[in-house]
């Protein structure tokens, strides 16, 4: 039988990949479509916005990366016991995005200079000010980012945590070792150490 | 008995406007904190993440606007009936604060050129492509963003549009889209909402 769900995104962990790590998280078969860069123009048109990653299930199609996981992540019990735990969940989640929509910008830059500057200003003013207090977070929250245990802020911080060494070409978290924690905790759960080493070897 | 929750924001409607259209509609009583732009540098060290807004309740606090949204819009019951209804409400939120986030570069441009050259793509590419694809979204949902009904969708479009559509074209943006025009409007006219309208400091 075809799996219940479908996930469309490109050949990378970008956004869709927290969703990839809950459905593994929570062993739900998902058909994971990875799109080519060089198709997408011809595709685009066909998803509700314009964008990627999209959700597939029961006839209906939905977009929007993050309420993709918040959707998945009660599937598979990783969110909060009421609406509060909840929102605390989604503010920790907010913010990190928050850092990702000023990282995502500079990948499109041309003009090396200019790149430069900007990937200065990234570590100095963006990581500068959120790790540290992402940092104390975890701190307050025996290794997590929230409630004091797994949710999927962890799985969120962890899928786009590279994208802030793939920017720099350094290893930003380095310096924040609560931080590393959540993603090498993450990353050992057997599930999906067992997804890291099955997805596919495309995969950037 | 003081309210139970404290909702801290700028003295003006922006990323707060949503979570005070939710209190009134849901006739949560609420205090609604203001700060003058020249008093935020000294208030922003008491905030975890430096930013507004920032709801406090039962001694805890927490920022980020649509996630405070999400979470009055269940207390009023403005969210959907179970995971998938709320995926489509967070969905086509999260579209229009793509929306919004396109926009937003614009008002901080100070150089007229840039600017300008802003205002011409989000004139020539970006409104021609997310306006008329909200506005069969609402066609499609009987007036409504999602669900097919009311939701905390209509009110994020409501306030949202407010903040950034008029103030940067100068003129009516949604003119060619009665839908979405008709959805806000809508919602403007929900009694208590009609009263905050009248009654709110800013």
């Amino acid at each position: 039988m075809a799996p219940q769900y479908k996930l469309t995104y490109f050949d990378v962990g970008g956004t869709a990949e927290v969703s990839r790590y809950l459905f593994s998280y929570g062993g739900i078969e998902f058909e994971d479509v990875r799109i080519k860069r060089e198709n997408w123009a011809q595709l685009k048109d066909k998803t509700p916005f314009g964008a990627l990653p999209t959700l597939e299930h029961n006839g209906k199609v939905v977009g929007q990366s993050v309420a993709i996981a918040r959707y998945l992540a009660k599937k598979v019990k990783l969110v909060g016991d009421d609406d509060w735990e909840n929102l605390e969940i989604d503010a920790i989640v907010d913010t990190i995005n928050d850092i990702r929509l000023k990282v995502f910008p500079i990948f499109m830059e041309k003009d090396e200079a200019k790149k430069k500057a900007l990937i200065e200003t990234l570590k100095n003013d963006t990581f500068g000010f959120y790790l540290p207090r992402l940092e104390a977070e975890v701190q307050k929250n025996k290794g997590y980012l929230v409630l004091g245990r797994l949710t999927w802020a962890d799985f969120y911080f962890t899928t786009l945590s590279p994208m802030f060494d793939l920017i720099t070409g350094e290893d930003v978290l380095a310096s924040y070792p609560n931080l590393k924690g959540v993603k090498e905790k993450v990353n050992a759960l057997p599930v999906i150490k067992k997804w890291i080493e099955i997805r596919p070897k495309s995969h950037a | 008995m003081a309210p139970s929750y404290k909702l801290t924001y700028f003295d003006g409607r922006g990323l707060g406007e949503t979570s005070r259209f939710l209190f009134k509609y849901g006739g949560i009583d609420f205090e609604d904190v203001r700060i003058k732009k020249e008093e935020w540098p000294q208030w922003k060290e008491k905030f975890a993440f430096g930013q507004l807004p920032v709801l406090e309740h039962e001694g805890k606090q927490v920022g980020q606007s649509i996630a405070i949204a999400r979470y009055l819009a269940k207390k009023v019951k403005l969210a959907g009936n179970d995971d998938w209804e709320n995926l489509e409400i967070d969905a086509i939120v999260d579209t229009i604060n793509d929306l919004r986030l396109k926009l937003v570069p614009i008002f901080y441009e100070q150089d007229e050129a840039k600017k300008k050259a802003l205002i011409e793509v989000a004139s020539k590419e970006t409104l021609p492509y997310y306006l008329p694809r909200l506005e069969a979204v609402v066609k499609k949902n009987n007036g409504h963003f999602a669900l097919g009904r009311l939701t905390w969708a209509d009110f994020y479009f409501a306030t949202i549009s407010r903040v950034f559509l008029h103030s940067f074209t100068g003129s009516d943006a949604l003119a060619d889209y009665p839908n979405l025009k008709a959805s806000r409007q809508k919602v403007n006219e929900i009694p208590a909402i009609k009263k905050w309208i009248e009654t709110r400091p800013d």
